[in-house]
């Protein structure tokens, strides 16, 4: 290429781009446009490959020349491009179907009782105490003498209990305690304060332990009875332990799971293993008036014909008190040294309270209508 | 228990409402479960703690209400029977009283009163009794009754001639009253008319004329005979107040399964200081309203109970409560409720104590922790502060971690990837029926139940599968068709006699995993496979690697980490479906001994840097006979031992028309890769054909 045909192209290409350009509308054809011009091989660049070409003197100028045209070339296109892009499309309509049914992978869901199981660990764990669990096949002396509870005794009427049957001696229920210490009789606890005596007998205080487990009753099913169910025990040991500390722990803990505007009740009881005891009442969450609480306070639900309290306008929700220096003594602690509380409370009856369950069959049903709810 | 508000008033000047009173007994641990407005009087029903026998009587409630409000408690109206009227050429005038062992009764009481005339009660003591649930029967065995329920001491009313009768054919004048056990197979027919086989844990009154020792006639503080009742030609009346010991009495009760309000109170110990009052509280109301002259008095036993001290260290008060009690309040909630307090003077130590004397009604109060449960309830719980204990972590940490806390964790863990696989968690009982394991063929020794309400509690499961069928088979019967359920918990078996806890999980899949997809719907029935899937991805998330599955039987698969079997799944049999009530259905079923997997948990990680060379993927697609086991084919394909060949998965498989029929075709994907350098094809070329040719000269693949 000599001079005069490269300037001729030069103008040429000025010229037609701006024609070329305009006619087009698709990204494609612009994209072509671009290699044709501005490629490897396209008419730009053969015009900078023939500048070596030239004489001397006139590479500078023609070379200041092509480069223009190049940047213009380029912002036309950048142009174009922008335009073509931002313009909206005038065909038809693309559609998300989203009414058609999501494509996933189902996830399962946990027991409401170890949810419940889990939010209660996990309030008291933040209050720095630690899960244990224990056998639920025990000796007579962790579930009842060594928590003071005499073997015949009023006070066992409360703890009805499955034996097992191992020995190969017949189990005479009237034996005196001392002989059922010896043979070692097995039950299913009746309770989760076995692990109380466990926990103490390995280890000295202070300590601070959460129980969550099963416990196994003969009690005929019904609504409100089962013969296996969970509770959850506590207990915290050690020097200054006092009954204003057990209403602080619990009060936390009542306000954690069922709201901080609940209201509660201490009130004296009797357990054979506590010493003062209590008995820990909220105000009813479905017609107490004033509460804001887990579940909505039900409209129109009197307390008089309240389905949960009876009128009564509390819930019971558990049982506790200063552990009972006998209790102390049968671990072998010193028992003016150290003081301590602990609680119980049954896990189906706090989940009943807090999902609003009114039949406790429905746990062990495993219905996944029900199960798929929490 | 349940008493009433006017009764309550005879005893205590109450100046607040019923509900109010209800309020406060509830706060000081007198549960009030019921307050009921009724023919003009309130019945209060309550609920009594075991550790009170005290509260079990209107006096008992009025002593406490009498503590509360800070008023005087009235004493049981009864006449000065000092005087009696000794009367000759009646029968029975010499009376002896018999207690064969003072451990089975410390103290017995008779009153003979001749001359009553049975007759209805008048209308206040029948309207008292039946507005606390007792029926009334006559004036003597409703003053029996009253008082029983007034101060809490059962008294047994015995028609003296019929007793003399049972013996003699004339009347006589001397009779022996016997406390004694009963001889084994001993009969008597008690006052509900059913017959009771005794045996010598029972406690029964004897009665003995001229040396002749007759049947029972009462079942010692539960129920009396049958033929010696209070009827309306009764005369003349043995009235009877006694303590017979709680264990005994409980026994009786439980063995003869027989319930009574005398046995109710014996069980939990009378006082012995209201025997004789509640004896002559019954005699004054039966001469009040049934005539009568009360002509003998007899005792025997001791009727004085040595009183209880406790030392009480008033710096024990605010140690085990957290708030200060003045010694002045202190001191007057305790004599409120009948202790005596004095202070212990010249004691060694600078403690402030005091000495505390325990009123005979009070068996529950032993130690000066009971003393301070007392100065709390009446103090008030509400009066309690709120505190926050004040545990020194600098001191010792908070109970040492025992090892289950870390199994707590990976439970937990298992839960959470179980749940992200689709399953739902399951809890179901512990105890099962016997039978249950037969359809399973499970022949293993199991605990059992001593004591079972029903045939569905007899033994504790050693297996989980019946329980995870049962639970399939009533959500099929609930309509669903997609079931996929786990359950953690204990399994029971025992060696030696000796019982043994192992937690395991168990896993059931039944039904169809339906996939809507734009190709249209599939169902994807469950099979070992997604059994297969669950456990190999708890596996790897678990960082345990030498796992497999081996066929056992037709039906067996077990589940084997580094050897050992840890578990099994299971195709459940026929009979098992049906026994469950599944027809038509496949139920997959696992179990896996969390026990024996916990070794193999592994839950640190390292970094690995990705590979710094590319690898080179090639593709085998080949049909392959049906019985050889795909198993068979990789291990030899791995058995190759290159080392340049990192990996073999199956990315295809199909069976169906366009193969022949005891075919399937498999594509199988082999990844090459060297850390070292970018491999070449001419490198590749010749371990693969290798691989090829075990596929083709082994397995006879037809390579496509």
């Amino acid at each position: 290429m000599d001079i005069n045909t490269i300037k001729i192209e030069i103008d040429s290409i000025s010229k037609n781009i701006i024609v070329e350009i305009t006619g087009i509308n698709s990204t494609q054809s612009l994209e072509e446009l671009q290699l044709k011009y501005l490629g490897r091989k396209g008419k730009i660049a053969q015009l900078t490959g023939a500048i070596p070409t030239l004489p001397l003197p006139e590479r500078g100028a023609l070379g200041c020349q092509i480069n223009a045209l190049k940047n213009k070339v380029a912002s036309l296109i950048e142009k174009k491009q922008k335009s073509i892009t931002t313009k909206p499309p005038e065909t038809a309509k693309f559609i998300y179907d989203i009414g058609l049914p999501a494509i996933v992978q189902e996830l399962g869901q946990l027991h409401p009782i170890t949810k419940i199981i889990d939010e209660i660990c996990a309030i008291f764990n933040q209050m720095g105490f630690s899960v244990i669990e224990g056998p639920e096949i025990e000796t007579e002396h962790n579930n009842f003498t060594g928590l003071n509870i005499p073997l015949e005794h009023p006070s066992r009427e409360a703890f009805d209990t499955f034996y097992l049957k191992l020995a190969s001696e017949p189990v005479n229920q009237l034996a005196n305690e001392q002989a059922n210490r010896q043979t070692g009789k097995l039950l299913l606890r009746s309770h989760t304060s076995p692990v109380q005596i466990r926990v103490m007998k390995s280890q000295e205080p202070p300590l601070a332990v959460i129980v969550p487990g099963r416990v196994y009753r003969p009690d005929a099913v019904d609504a409100s009875h089962s013969f296996m169910f969970h509770q959850i025990e506590g207990f915290i040991v050690d020097e200054n332990i006092r009954f204003s500390d057990l209403k602080g722990i619990l009060e936390a803990f009542a306000k954690a799971i069922f709201g901080k505007d609940i209201k509660m009740r201490f009130r004296p009881h009797f357990f054979p293993f506590t010493e003062p005891s209590v008995e820990v009442d909220i105000s009813c969450i479905i017609c107490e008036p004033v509460s804001r609480l887990a579940s909505e306070p039900v409209k129109g639900c009197k307390p008089a014909n309240c389905p949960v309290c009876h009128g009564k306008r509390w819930l019971e929700i558990l049982g506790s008190g200063m552990i009972h220096p006998n209790v102390f003594k049968n671990v072998g602690y010193d028992f003016k040294k150290y003081t301590g509380f602990a609680f119980g409370m049954g896990v189906e009856r706090i989940a009943m309270l807090k999902y609003g369950i009114n039949d406790i069959r429905l746990f062990f049903e495993n219905d996944l209508r029900f199960l798929k709810q929490f | 228990m349940k008493f009433t508000y006017n009764w309550l008033k005879d005893f205590v000047d109450i100046k607040i409402s019923p509900q109010m009173l209800a309020d406060k007994l509830t706060m000081a641990g007198l549960e009030v479960t019921s307050l009921e407005e009724k023919e003009g009087d309130f019945v209060f029903e309550v609920e009594i703690t075991s550790n009170r026998p005290d509260w079990l009587s209107v006096v008992g409630i009025a002593r406490e209400v009498a503590a509360i409000t800070g008023k005087k408690l009235a004493s049981v109206p009864v006449c000065q029977l000092s005087s009696l009227s000794r009367q000759t050429g009646k029968p029975v005038n010499r009376l002896t009283l018999n207690i064969e062992d003072r451990k089975d009764c410390s103290l017995y009481t008779a009153t003979i009163i001749n001359d009553v005339k049975v007759g209805p009660s008048p209308d206040w003591l029948k309207k008292r009794l039946e507005l606390i649930d007792c029926r009334s029967v006559n004036n003597i065995v409703d003053i029996t009754n009253y008082v029983l329920f007034e101060t809490g001491e059962p008294l047994h009313a015995f028609d003296l001639d019929k007793i003399v009768s049972l013996l003699a054919s004339e009347p006589v004048n001397r009779l022996e009253i016997i406390v004694k056990r009963a001889l084994k197979n001993e009969e008597i027919i008690t006052i509900d008319g059913i017959k009771r086989i005794l045996d010598e844990n029972i406690l029964i009154i004897a009665s003995n004329i001229n040396q002749q020792t007759g049947k029972p006639i009462a079942l010692a503080g539960i129920m009396g005979g049958k033929d010696t009742e209070v009827t309306e030609n009764t005369k003349n009346i043995l009235l009877e107040a006694a303590i017979f010991s709680p264990i005994l009495i409980r026994r009786a009760r439980q063995k003869l399964a027989l319930q009574s309000e005398s046995a109710y109170r014996f069980e939990r110990g009378i006082d012995s200081a209201t025997v004789e009052k509640a004896s002559s509280r019954a005699a004054t109301l039966i001469n009040e309203l049934a005539g009568g002259n009360t002509v003998l008095i007899k005792s025997a036993g001791k009727t004085q109970v040595k009183r209880k001290t406790i030392i009480l260290d008033v710096a024990d008060v605010s140690r085990i409560l957290g708030v200060n009690i003045t010694m002045v309040k202190i001191k007057k909630i305790l004599t409120g409720l009948d202790f005596k307090v004095c202070p212990v003077k010249n004691s060694k130590s600078l403690k402030k104590q005091l000495e505390v004397t325990v009123p005979s009604h009070r068996s529950d109060v032993n130690l000066s922790e009971d003393l301070i449960e007392e100065i709390s309830r009446i103090f008030g719980y509400e009066n309690i502060p709120v505190s926050l204990p004040k545990i020194s972590l600098a001191r010792n940490e908070i109970c040492p971690k025992p090892n289950l806390y870390g199994t707590r964790g990976i439970i937990s863990l298992v839960k959470n990837i179980l749940v992200g696989l689709g399953l739902n968690e399951v809890i179901t009982y512990s105890l099962i029926d016997k039978d249950l394991l037969r359809d399973f063929n499970i022949n293993t020794e199991t605990i059992e139940i001593l004591n079972p309400l029903s045939k569905e509690q007899e033994i504790l499961r050693p297996v989980i599968l019946p329980s995870l069928t049962k639970t399939i088979a009533y959500n099929l019967n609930q309509k669903q068709e997609s079931i996929s359920i786990f359950e953690i918990t204990k399994i029971f078996s025992k060696t030696q006699n000796q019982p043994k806890e192992e937690l395991t999980l168990g896993i059931g899949l039944c039904g169809t995993r339906p996939l809507l997809l734009e190709q249209g719907l599939i169902k994807n029935e469950f099979s070992f496979l997604h059994l297969k899937g669950v456990l190999e991805v708890l596996f790897e998330r678990l960082g345990i690697q030498e796992y497999d599955f081996n066929t056992e039987s037709e039906s067996s698969i077990s589940v084997n980490i580094c050897k050992e079997k840890i578990g099994l799944i299971t195709n459940l049999s026929k009979e098992a479906l049906e026994q469950a009530g599944i027809k038509n259905k496949k139920a997959w079923v696992s179990q896996i001994s969390l026990e024996k997997i916990f070794k193999y948990v592994n839950l640190t990680k390292k970094f690995l840097s990705p590979p710094k060379y590319p690898g080179i993927t090639r593709d085998i697609s080949f049909i392959l006979k049906t019985d050889i086991e795909i198993n068979t084919v990789l291990k030899a394909m791995r058995e190759s031992n290159f080392t340049l060949l990192r990996s073999i998965r199956i990315v295809d498989y199909y069976k169906g028309p366009q193969i022949p029929a005891d075919y399937r075709s498999l594509t199988i994907s082999c990844l090459y890769r060297s850390d070292e350098r970018t491999l070449t094809e001419e490198e590749i070329n010749p371990l693969h054909a290798e691989i090829r040719n075990i596929l083709s000269g082994r397995f006879s693949a037809k390579i496509r």
